[in-house]
C-alpha cells in the first residue's frame, strides 16, 4: 500500500487504530462515567494494581519480563493490550475486563489487517516550525517517514533529519527513567513534585520559577504558557535554541516596524542573490525552500529560463554548489558586500570597495564590476528577484538585504510577510544573569542540552548550578543531565501528542504512533501537571486547543478529518503587506563596518549548524552520522575546513591535528581542504565531541562550542591554528573530485542549450570513439519485455537536485541499509544503495594538469585549479542495465534479468564472489564485508564473538522494514528500484482487478523511497510502457542521457542534463561549464 | 663446477668389451644429462637414499616454520569464515585483492610441472627428467595453495558447492557464462590430472623404495602405493603408454588453465581487464613464474641433497633459458597493451594505462616492469646463466615480479575505473599478509615431506637418459673418461 492510497481509504484516527494506545479511554474508568480519560504512560498502566493482578493472574511465567526494558515481546504485549483497550472503549463496554487481551489481534482492531501498514498524519516539530509527515507502521511499529502529500505547502518531500528521525525512537540509549539527584525514582514522586512546585508557584506568583525552553510554535504550548504566566506573573521563560534562526524574524520586524517573519518564493524568483545564506541546507525550512528552488529550476524545453542564482559565501555550502555565480568572500565581509550590492541596487551613491576586495583578496575593479553585473540583473528583474541574507549574517545584512528587496519591489512578489508572534522569552544570557544573582530558585528545562550547546562565556555547567532545584525533561541523560536535580525522560514525537504549525502557519498534528517506548513524557504534560490543569494528557491538551482554533466546524469530526488529513485545512496565514522602515535601513547601514584584513595570524572562524547532526541534538543517529555530508563526503567526524591556500601557509594538510586558538579558548580538530572556501576562513560544525552520548556518538569528532561566545556564536575574528603534530584519520566517502573530463555529469549554459538542444548527444560522442554495436552482455530476457506490462524506469533532474541527501536516508530507512562506522567507511564498504557523487570543476582560468589525475588522492589539495570550482552533484544508484554487466559474471545465478526491466538481487542464492561488483561501471554494488546488522560496529572483527546488547538488539529489529529482507554478510546488494514498492502496488491493482484483467498498475500511484523524499522532484520513477507517466515524459526531453553510454548497457536510470544560466555580464562568468568544455571536442578521447 | 669421475662406475651392463670406433670430435658432443658416468645403482641409491635414514637437520629447521605456518593458516582461514571477507583489505571499488592475486600467482606457478612433465614430454626434451617429479610435485601443491583462495574468498564459504553444477530441488543451475564457473572447471580438471599422472610417474620408484625398505611399515605403505608394480615387460608397456596418454591429456590443460583464469578479467568490461591478450600472455607468464619458482626450490635442494649430477648446470642453463624466453613474451605483452590502448582509442583504456605507470600504484607497476621484463634480460648472458647465485636472486625476483604483475592487473584496473567518485586506494591488512604466508606453510610443508618421503627424481625415468643406456650411442653408452672430461 502506498502513501498515496491514503487518499482513497480513510485511514482511522487513531483511537480506533493500530499503535496509538495512549489514545485510548482506560476501560475501568471509563465505566465510572467520569468522562474518556487516557492512560499516559505504559509504566502507569502497567502499575495500576488491577493490571499487575490480572497480568501475574493470567500469565505469571512473563510478568517477571514485565520489568526488562524494551524486548520484542513486552512490546507486543502492550501493542496487543493497548489495542484491545482502544477497541474496548469504543465498544463502550469498559467495565467488563476483556480476558482475551493477551491473544494479540484477537478481536481484530477496524481497519488493520495483519501485515499490512497504515499509514498515520503526524509532523515532526524542528526549531521552531514542523514537517508534516505520513508516518508507516507495520504492525504497530513506525517503520518510515514520508512527506505529507496533501499538505497545502508540500510536496511529500522532507529533509534529511525528518527521514533519520525515526531511528530516534528506537534509539537504546534515550533516557528511560526518571530520576532525582541522578539516582532512579518513581514516576509519581516526579509527578507529585511537578504538582507542589505547581502549588507553590500559585502562591507566590512564580516568583523565582524560571523556565528554559526550545523554540517551538505549538498552539497547545503557547496556551499553556500563556495560561502559566497570565497565572504566576513572577514566573519567567527563556528560550535556548544553539542555531540561532529567529533572525529572520527579527530582523523582519526591525525592518519593518511590526512582528512578521519572511518568507522567501524561490519559485516566483528569476534571480536570487544570497548573502551567505545557505537556504538549501543548514538554513531552517530547507524542504520547502528547495521544493521552490527546484520549481523554478524545471527545464522543459529552451523556452523555459531557469532562475538564476548568485551568492557570496565564505564556506562551501549546498546552496553554493547551485549557484551560477559564486563569489568566495571571508563570512565577515559579506556584510559589506551587501552594503555595496545594496548601494547600487537603491542608487544610493558608489561605495568604497578597496578595503572589501582587499579582505576578499580580490581586484577592487573586478569586485565593482561583479557587484554592477549583480545589482543590473537584479534592477532587470524587478518584482521576480530576491536578495536572502543567512542566519549566521548580523542583523545589518538582514536589513540590508530587505532594503534591496524592498527597492526592487520583491516584497509580497518574491518575498511575503506573515504576521509572527511577538516573542516575550528572553534567551540564554539573560538566564545566565538571573541565575548569577540568584533569582532562580528552580529551573525547569524543557529540552536542549545548554551545558552542552550553550555559549562558552556563560559557563553552563557552574551557572546552572546556581539555581536552587532543576527539574528537566530531557530525551538523553546527556551533558546536562548530572546537573538536573529531576530528569524526567522526554518522549519522541512519535509517541507524542501535540500540535504544531508548519512554516506557512498551517495547524498540524503530532500524533503518536505507539505508546512511549521507555515512558517517555511530553513537554505538554509537563507544563500541564505543574500549572496543574485539569488536563494533563497530552492528547486532551491538544484536543482543547483545536477546539479552540477549528472554529465553528463540528468538533469531533474535524479532529477526525485533522488527524485523518494531518493539517488544518485554511489555518494557513494570510501574509501581510509592509512597508520598509527607511530609519531603520539607514542606522543599519551606517552600522556597517569595512572588513578587516584577514591573515594567517587573524583567522576567522565561521561556526555552522551540522548537515548530518544539527546542533549535536542527532548524534546518537547512526544514520546521520554515516550519512556523507554533502560538502566534504565526511562521515563520523568534523573538521576543521580550510581553503587551499591557508593550508599551504599554515603548512598543514588534509588530517593534520591543529588547535585552534580564540582568544583563550581552545579546540582541537583535523584540517580537511575544502575548495572553495574562502581564504583564511576556518569552517567549523557543531554537533560533535559529546562528551556524554549514547553508544554511537561518544566522543566521535571534536567540540567546538568551546569557541563559540555570546559575541560570535555564528562568527567571529582573530584566530589563530597551530599544528599540533599529530594526524587523524578522517573518514571520507568521496577522495577524488574530479570528473577528469569523463562526460558522467553533462552540463550546458542556457545560451548554448538554445543553440544545440541536443548537446548530450554530442558528448555520447566524446565518452566512445568505438563502433560498439551491440552489448557485450545482452540480456536474456530481450524477447520476454514485449510481454511484460511495466517497464521500471528512472529519470534524474541534475538540474533540480541540489545534492541535499535526504533521498540518501529515505533509502536507508526504507530498504534497511545498515550503518558500518568511520572504520569500515575508510575502507570504502560503507553501504548506502544511493550515494550523491560531488564532483568539482576548476573555475575561471583554470586549467587541470595532465598529471592531476594520476596523483593520489591525498595531494589534490596542492591542485590550484580547484579554488574557485564549479560544483555538480548526481545521485548514483544502481541503473538498472538492460544488458547488465554484473549479471552475467555471476556464477551462481544471484542477480538476474527480470521481465519488467529491474536487475534483481538473489540474496539467498548470492555466495558473495564480488565479481558483479568488479564489473559493475557504476560501482553501486554493496557488500557485506561483515554481518553489519548483526554485530555493532565496533565489534566487527570479533565474529561470532561480537554481540549486540540485548537493549539494541531488540530495538534495531524494529526499525526494519519488514518487506525488505535484512542481508546477511557475505552477500551482495543494490538499489531494488524498492522492489517491495512495485510488488506492493501490482498486488494491490491485482486485488482491485478482481477477475477482469485491469491489473496494470495506475500512472504514477506509487514511487520508490527516494523519489518520495525528494523535495526537489529531481528524481522521477514510474512505468515507461506508459507514454504518460512522469518518467516517460522526463525521459522524451532533449537533455535525457545516460551514465557510460558508450558501454551499451543500456541504463533504466538516465539524467537529465544540469543547464546553468550564467549572466554573460558577470567577470567570473566562463564560456560554459568546466566539465563540458573538457569533455567537448578539444579535450574529448584524451581521457 | 667439480666433477668427480670414477672409472668403475663407467661401465655400464653389456658394455664391458673393448670397442674400436672412432670417437666423434668434441665439438659434436653434448653435455650429457647425468653428469660423472654416474652408473644405474648409483642413481638408485643416490635418490632413494634422500627418504631413507634420519632426516637432515636443516630439513627440520625448514619444516617446523613451515608447520607453523600452515597452523596460521588454519587459524586465519577459520577466522575469515567465521568473521567476514572484512578481516582481509578488500574493499569498493577494489573487491578482488590480494585474495585473486595470490590465486593467480600460486596457479601460475603450478604451471611449470605440467609444461615439463608434458610438453616437454611430448616434444622429447629429454633433460625434463631430472627436473620434473620435483615441478609436478610443486605444481599440485601451488594448485592447492591457488585453490584455498576463491574457495574462500567468497563471503558465504559455506554455499561453494553452489558453484558445481550439482542437481538440485530448486533446479537452480550455475551461469554458465560467467568464467568464474568455467575457473571451477579448469582448476579442479587441472589439479585431478596433474595429480594422477605425478602419481603415474611414481609407481615404478615407489616400487623401488619398497624394493629397498629396512621396515615392515615402509614396505607395506610403499608396497600399497606401488601398486604391485614388478617392473615386468607387460608392466612397462602399459605404463609407457598411460604416461603418453597422460601427457597427452595434460598438454592441452597447460594451456587452457590459465587462458581460463585469465578469462575471469578479459571476460568483464573493466580497462585493463577487458584484452583478448589476456590468454596466450597469462600462459607464458605462468611459465615464467612457474620456472622461476621450480629454480628457486631446486637450486638449494641440488646442493643440499648433493645431486649435481642428476640436476647438471646444463639443466639450469636449459631452464635459465625458459625464462629468459617468456619473460620476453610477457614483456612484449606488456608492451602490447600500452600499444593497443593508444591505438584502440578508448579513453577508458588510455586512462588506464597511464594510470598503471604515473598513478598511485606506480611503485607496484615498476617492480613489475623491472623484475619481470628487466632482471631475466641478464639470461642473455651465459656467464649469468651458469652462476648459481644470480640464477637463484633472479629466480626469487621473478616470482616476486610475477605476483605485482597479478596485483597491477587486478587491483590497479579496480582501483581507478568508469565513475571518479568511486575511485579509491586499496591497502592490504595483517590478516592478507598472514594468509599468504600462511599459504607458504601449507606448500613447503607439503614440499618437504614430499622430498622426504618420495623420489624427489624420477628415478627409472633418468636412468633412460643415462648415456650407457643409449644403445645407439656409437660407444655404446660407456665411452672414455676423458671424452666426458671436457663437459
Amino acid at each position: 500500500m502506498s502513501a498515496n492510497a491514503r487518499a482513497e481509504e480513510p485511514v482511522s484516527s487513531p483511537a480506533g487504530a493500530a499503535g496509538t494506545g495512549s489514545g485510548a479511554p482506560r476501560a475501568g474508568e471509563a465505566a465510572a462515567g467520569s468522562g474518556p480519560v487516557y492512560w499516559r504512560s505504559l509504566d502507569e498502566l502497567a502499575g495500576k494494581p488491577e493490571f499487575r493482578q490480572w497480568v501475574e493472574r493470567e500469565f505469571p511465567a512473563g510478568a517477571s519480563e514485565w520489568e526488562d526494558g524494551v524486548s520484542r515481546r513486552h512490546f507486543l504485549r502492550l501493542m496487543s493490550a493497548s489495542m484491545l483497550l482502544a477497541g474496548a472503549g469504543f465498544a463502550g463496554n469498559g467495565c467488563r475486563r476483556p480476558v482475551e487481551r493477551l491473544e494479540p489481534f484477537g478481536q481484530m482492531p477496524e481497519d488493520y489487517t495483519h501485515g499490512m501498514p497504515l499509514y498515520y498524519a503526524t509532523a515532526m516539530p524542528e526549531h521552531g516550525s514542523a514537517v508534516p509527515l505520513v508516518v508507516k507502521s507495520n504492525d504497530g511499529r513506525p517503520t518510515k517517514i514520508e512527506g505529507n502529500k496533501l499538505h497545502p505547502d508540500g510536496n511529500g518531500g522532507t529533509d534529511r533529519f525528518a527521514q533519520a528521525s525515526i531511528l530516534n525512537l528506537y534509539d537504546p540509549d534515550r533516557a528511560a527513567r526518571f530520576t532525582r539527584g541522578g539516582n532512579p525514582c518513581a514516576p509519581e514522586a516526579a509527578f507529585e513534585f511537578l504538582a507542589e512546585l505547581g502549588r507553590k508557584a500559585g502562591q507566590n506568583g512564580g516568583q523565582g520559577l524560571c523556565f528554559l525552553l526550545e523554540p517551538g510554535n505549538s498552539p497547545s504550548r503557547a496556551r499553556l504558557v500563556q495560561a502559566m504566566s497570565r497565572n504566576w506573573p513572577q514566573a519567567r521563560w527563556y528560550v535556548h535554541d544553539p542555531v540561532d534562526l529567529d533572525i529572520h524574524r527579527r530582523a523582519a520586524t526591525l525592518a519593518f516596524g511590526r512582528p512578521v517573519e519572511p518568507r522567501w518564493q524561490f519559485h516566483k524568483a528569476d534571480v536570487v542573490v544570497s548573502l551567505d545564506c545557505d537556504f538549501l541546507g543548514s538554513e531552517t525550512d530547507v524542504h520547502n525552500h528547495i521544493r521552490r528552488f527546484s520549481e523554478r529550476r524545471r527545464l522543459e524545453s529552451g523556452q523555459d529560463t531557469p532562475m538564476r542564482l548568485y551568492i557570496a559565501e565564505s564556506l562551501m555550502s549546498v546552496t553554493g554548489f547551485n549557484a551560477e555565480h559564486r563569489l568566495r568572500l571571508p563570512a565577515s565581509a559579506v556584510v559589506a558586500l551587501a552594503a555595496a550590492l545594496a548601494a547600487q541596487v537603491r542608487n544610493s551613491g558608489a561605495s568604497n570597495l578597496e578595503p572589501l576586495a582587499k579582505a576578499a583578496g580580490l581586484e577592487a575593479g573586478w569586485l565593482a564590476r561583479w557587484i554592477e553585473a549583480c545589482a543590473r540583473d537584479l534592477a532587470a528583474h524587478r518584482g521576480r528577484s530576491l536578495v536572502v541574507a543567512g542566519y549566521r549574517q548580523p542583523l545589518e545584512a538582514h536589513l540590508l538585504a530587505y532594503a534591496m528587496n524592498a527597492a526592487l519591489g520583491n516584497l509580497g512578489q518574491t518575498v511575503l510577510f506573515l504576521p509572527a508572534a511577538e516573542r516575550r522569552e528572553e534567551g540564554l544570557p539573560e538566564l545566565a544573569q538571573a541565575l548569577a544573582a540568584g533569582q532562580v530558585q528552580t529551573l525547569v528545562v524543557l529540552g536542549g542540552n545548554p551545558a552542552y550547546s550553550a555559549p562558552a562565556d556563560l559557563d553552563w555547567a557552574r551557572t546552572q548550578r546556581r539555581a536552587g532545584t532543576v527539574v528537566r525533561l530531557g530525551h538523553y541523560e546527556d551533558e546536562t543531565f548530572p546537573l538536573c536535580d529531576w530528569h524526567l525522560p522526554a518522549a519522541h514525537y512519535l509517541e507524542s501528542w501535540g500540535d504544531a504549525r508548519t512554516s506557512d502557519g498551517t495547524l498540524v498534528p503530532i500524533q503518536p504512533l505507539l505508546a512511549p517506548l521507555f515512558g517517555g513524557l511530553t513537554e505538554l504534560e509537563v507544563l500541564a501537571r505543574l500549572a496543574g490543569a485539569k488536563t494533563t494528557e497530552p492528547y486532551g491538551i491538544a484536543r482543547e486547543t483545536f477546539a479552540g482554533l477549528c472554529g465553528a466546524q463540528p468538533f469531533e469530526a474535524a479532529w477526525r478529518k485533522f488527524l485523518h488529513d494531518g493539517f488544518l485545512a485554511g489555518s494557513a496565514a494570510q501574509s501581510v503587506a509592509v512597508s520598509l522602515d527607511e530609519a531603520a535601513v539607514a542606522a543599519a547601514v551606517g552600522r556597517v563596518e569595512q572588513p578587516g584584513q584577514l591573515s594567517k595570524e587573524r583567522l576567522e572562524v565561521v561556526f555552522q549548524r551540522d548537515y548530518r547532526l544539527d546542533d549535536g541534538r542527532y548524534n546518537n543517529n547512526g544514520w546521520l552520522q554515516e550519512m556523507p555530508d554533502p560538502v566534504t563526503k565526511i562521515v563520523w567526524d568534523n573538521v576543521v575546513l580550510v581553503s587551499r591556500k591557508t593550508a599551504l601557509e599554515l603548512g598543514v594538510k588534509d588530517s593534520d591535528v591543529v588547535e585552534v586558538k580564540l582568544g583563550e579558548r581552545t579546540a582541537r580538530g583535523p584540517v580537511w581542504v575544502q575548495p572553495g572556501m574562502a581564504d583564511y576562513s576556518l569552517g567549523l560544525t557543531l554537533g560533535y565531541g559529546r562528551r556524554r552520548s549514547g553508544r554511537v556518538g561518544s566522543n566521535v569528532g571534536f567540540d567546538v562550542y568551546p569557541l563559540r561566545t555570546t559575541g560570535g556564536p555564528n562568527l567571529a575574528v582573530g584566530a589563530v591554528v597551530r599544528a599540533v603534530g599529530q594526524s587523524y584519520a578522517v573518514s571520507c566517502t568521496q577522495t577524488h573530485w574530479s570528473l577528469e573530463g569523463r562526460p558522467i555529469v553533462r552540463e550546458a549554459d542556457l545560451e548554448d542549450y538554445r543553440r544545440r538542444p541536443d548537446f548530450v548527444k554530442e558528448a555520447d560522442a566524446a565518452e566512445e570513439e568505438l563502433p560498439v554495436a551491440a552489448p557485450l552482455y545482452p540480456n536474456p530476457f530481450d524477447a520476454l519485455k514485449a510481454q511484460g506490462l511495466h517497464q521500471w524506469g528512472m529519470s534524474i533532474d541534475l538540474n533540480r537536485c541540489v545534492g541535499c541527501s535526504a533521498c540518501v536516508l529515505a533509502c536507508q530507512s526504507e530498504n534497511n541499509v545498515p550503518i558500518v562506522g568511520k572504520e569500515q567507511v575508510g575502507r570504502g564498504r560503507e553501504m548506502h544503495w544511493l550515494r550523491i557523487d560531488r564532483y568539482y570543476k576548476g573555475g575561471p582560468g583554470a586549467k587541470e594538469s595532465f598529471r592531476d589525475a594520476f596523483r593520489p588522492e591525498a595531494e589534490q589539495q596542492f591542485e590550484r585549479w580547484i579554488d574557485d570550482p564549479q560544483v555538480v552533484t548526481q545521485p548514483m544508484l544502481c541503473q538498472h542495465c538492460e544488458a547488465a554487466p554484473c549479471e552475467n559474471v555471476c556464477p551462481v545465478n544471484a542477480t538476474t534479468h527480470d521481465q519488467e526491466g529491474l536487475n534483481v538481487m538473489a540474496y539467498n542464492r548470492c555466495v558473495g564472489t564480488r565479481y558483479c561488483s568488479n564489473n559493475c561501471p557504476y560501482k553501486v554494488r554493496r557488500f557485506n564485508f561483515f554481518d553489519y546488522n548483526k554485530r555493532p560496529i565496533g565489534q566487527l572483527y570479533l565474529g561470532p564473538f561480537g554481540h549486540r546488547r540485548a537493549d539494541e538488539w531488540d530495538l534495531i529489529k524494529m526499525v526494519k522494514n519488514p518487506d525488505v529482507t535484512v542481508r546477511m554478510r557475505g552477500v551482495m546488494e543494490k538499489c531494488t528500484f524498492c522492489l517491495q514498492r512495485i510488488e506492493q502496488a501490482k498486488i494491490a491493482q491485482k486485488v482491485k482487478a478482481g477477475a477482469s484483467d485491469q491489473v496494470l498498475v495506475p500512472t504514477d500511484s506509487f514511487t520508490t523511497a527516494c523519489a518520495q523524499a525528494c523535495p526537489a522532484e529531481a528524481i522521477v520513477f514510474g512505468n515507461l510502457n506508459d507514454p504518460n507517466s512522469a518518467v516517460s515524459r522526463r525521459k522524451k526531453l532533449d537533455r535525457d542521457y545516460s551514465v557510460l553510454k558508450g558501454l551499451m548497457t543500456k541504463p533504466r536510470t538516465t539524467y537529465l542534463a544540469r543547464v546553468r544560466n550564467p549572466n554573460p555580464a558577470m567577470p567570473d562568468q566562463p564560456p560554459g561549464p568546466v566539465s563540458a568544455r573538457e569533455s567537448g571536442p578539444e579535450r574529448g578521447g584524451s581521457g | 663446477m667439480e666433477v668427480q669421475l670414477n672409472p668403475l662406475q663407467a661401465q655400464g651392463p653389456g658394455h664391458g668389451g673393448a670397442v674400436s670406433v672412432a670417437e666423434p670430435p668434441p665439438e659434436l658432443e653434448r653435455a650429457p644429462l647425468v653428469a660423472n658416468n654416474r652408473s644405474f645403482g648409483w642413481i638408485s641409491n643416490r635418490v632413494a637414499s634422500l627418504s631413507e635414514g634420519a632426516a637432515p637437520r636443516w630439513w627440520w629447521v625448514l619444516f617446523i616454520p613451515s608447520v607453523l605456518a600452515l597452523g596460521m593458516l588454519l587459524f586465519l582461514v577459520s577466522y575469515q569464515i567465521s568473521t567476514g571477507v572484512g578481516v582481509w583489505g578488500n574493499m569498493r571499488p577494489v573487491m578482488w585483492a590480494w585474495d585473486i592475486v595470490n590465486f593467480v600467482w600460486w596457479i601460475g606457478i603450478g604451471h611449470a610441472g605440467t609444461l615439463i612433465s608434458a610438453i616437454l614430454f611430448l616434444l622429447r626434451q629429454r633433460w625434463r627428467t631430472a627436473v620434473n617429479r620435483a615441478a609436478e610435485a610443486m605444481t599440485i601443491f601451488a594448485v592447492m595453495c591457488a585453490g584455498i583462495y576463491p574457495a574462500l574468498h567468497v563471503g558465504r564459504a559455506w554455499y561453494d558447492w553452489w558453484l558445481f553444477p550439482v542437481p538440485n530441488s530448486n533446479s537452480i543451475w550455475p551461469q554458465f557464462r560467467s568464467p568464474l564457473m568455467w575457473d571451477v572447471f579448469a582448476v579442479s580438471t587441472y589439479f585431478t590430472v596433474s595429480v594422477l599422472f605425478w602419481y603415474m610417474g611414481l609407481i615404478p620408484d615407489v616400487a623401488v623404495l619398497r624394493d629397498r625398505a629396512r621396515t615392515r611399515f615402509r614396505q607395506f605403505v610403499y608396497g600399497l602405493l606401488a601398486l604391485g608394480w614388478t617392473g615386468s615387460n607387460r608392466h612397462w608397456s602399459n605404463y609407457e603408454k598411460a604416461y603418453l596418454i597422460l601427457a597427452g591429456l595434460s598438454t592441452p590443460l597447460v594451456l587452457s588453465v590459465h587462458s581460463v583464469v585469465s578469462l575471469d578479467f578479459s571476460v568483464s568490461q573493466l580497462p585493463g581487464w577487458h584484452t583478448p591478450i589476456f590468454p596466450p600472455y597469462f600462459v607464458a607468464g605462468a611459465i615464467f613464474s612457474g620456472f622461476g619458482m621450480v629454480l628457486t626450490l631446486l637450486l638449494p635442494l641440488r646442493s643440499m641433497f648433493k645431486l649435481q649430477d642428476l640436476i647438471t648446470m646444463r639443466h639450469v642453463d636449459m631452464m635459465c633459458k625458459v625464462v629468459l624466453a617468456t619473460g620476453s613474451i610477457v614483456g612484449y605483452a606488456y608492451a602490447m597493451e600500452f600499444f593497443i590502448a593508444w591505438y584502440s582509442g578508448s579513453p577508458g583504456e588510455r586512462f588506464h594505462f597511464l594510470n598503471r605507470a604515473l598513478g598511485p600504484y606506480q611503485w607496484a607497476w615498476l617492480m613489475m616492469i623491472s623484475c619481470n621484463v628487466l632482471v631475466p634480460q641478464l639470461f642473455w648472458v651465459k656467464a649469468l646463466r651458469r652462476n648459481l647465485v644470480v640464477v637463484f636472486i633472479v629466480s626469487i625476483l621473478i616470482n616476486i615480479g610475477m605476483w605485482f604483475e597479478r596485483f597491477v592487473i587486478i587491483v590497479v584496473s579496480l582501483h581507478r575505473d568508469f565513475i571518479p567518485s568511486s575511485w579509491g586506494y586499496y591497502r592490504p591488512t595483517w590478516v592478507d599478509i598472514c594468509t599468504y604466508i600462511g599459504t607458504f606453510g601449507l606448500f613447503f610443508t607439503m614440499f618437504l615431506l614430499f622430498i622426504r618421503f618420495l623420489p624427489m627424481i624420477a628415478i627409472s625415468e633418468v636412468k633412460g637418459v643415462t648415456p650407457q643406456a643409449d644403445p645407439h650411442h656409437p660407444l655404446g653408452g660407456a665411452r672414455p673418461m676423458e671424452v666426458l672430461h671436457h663437459a
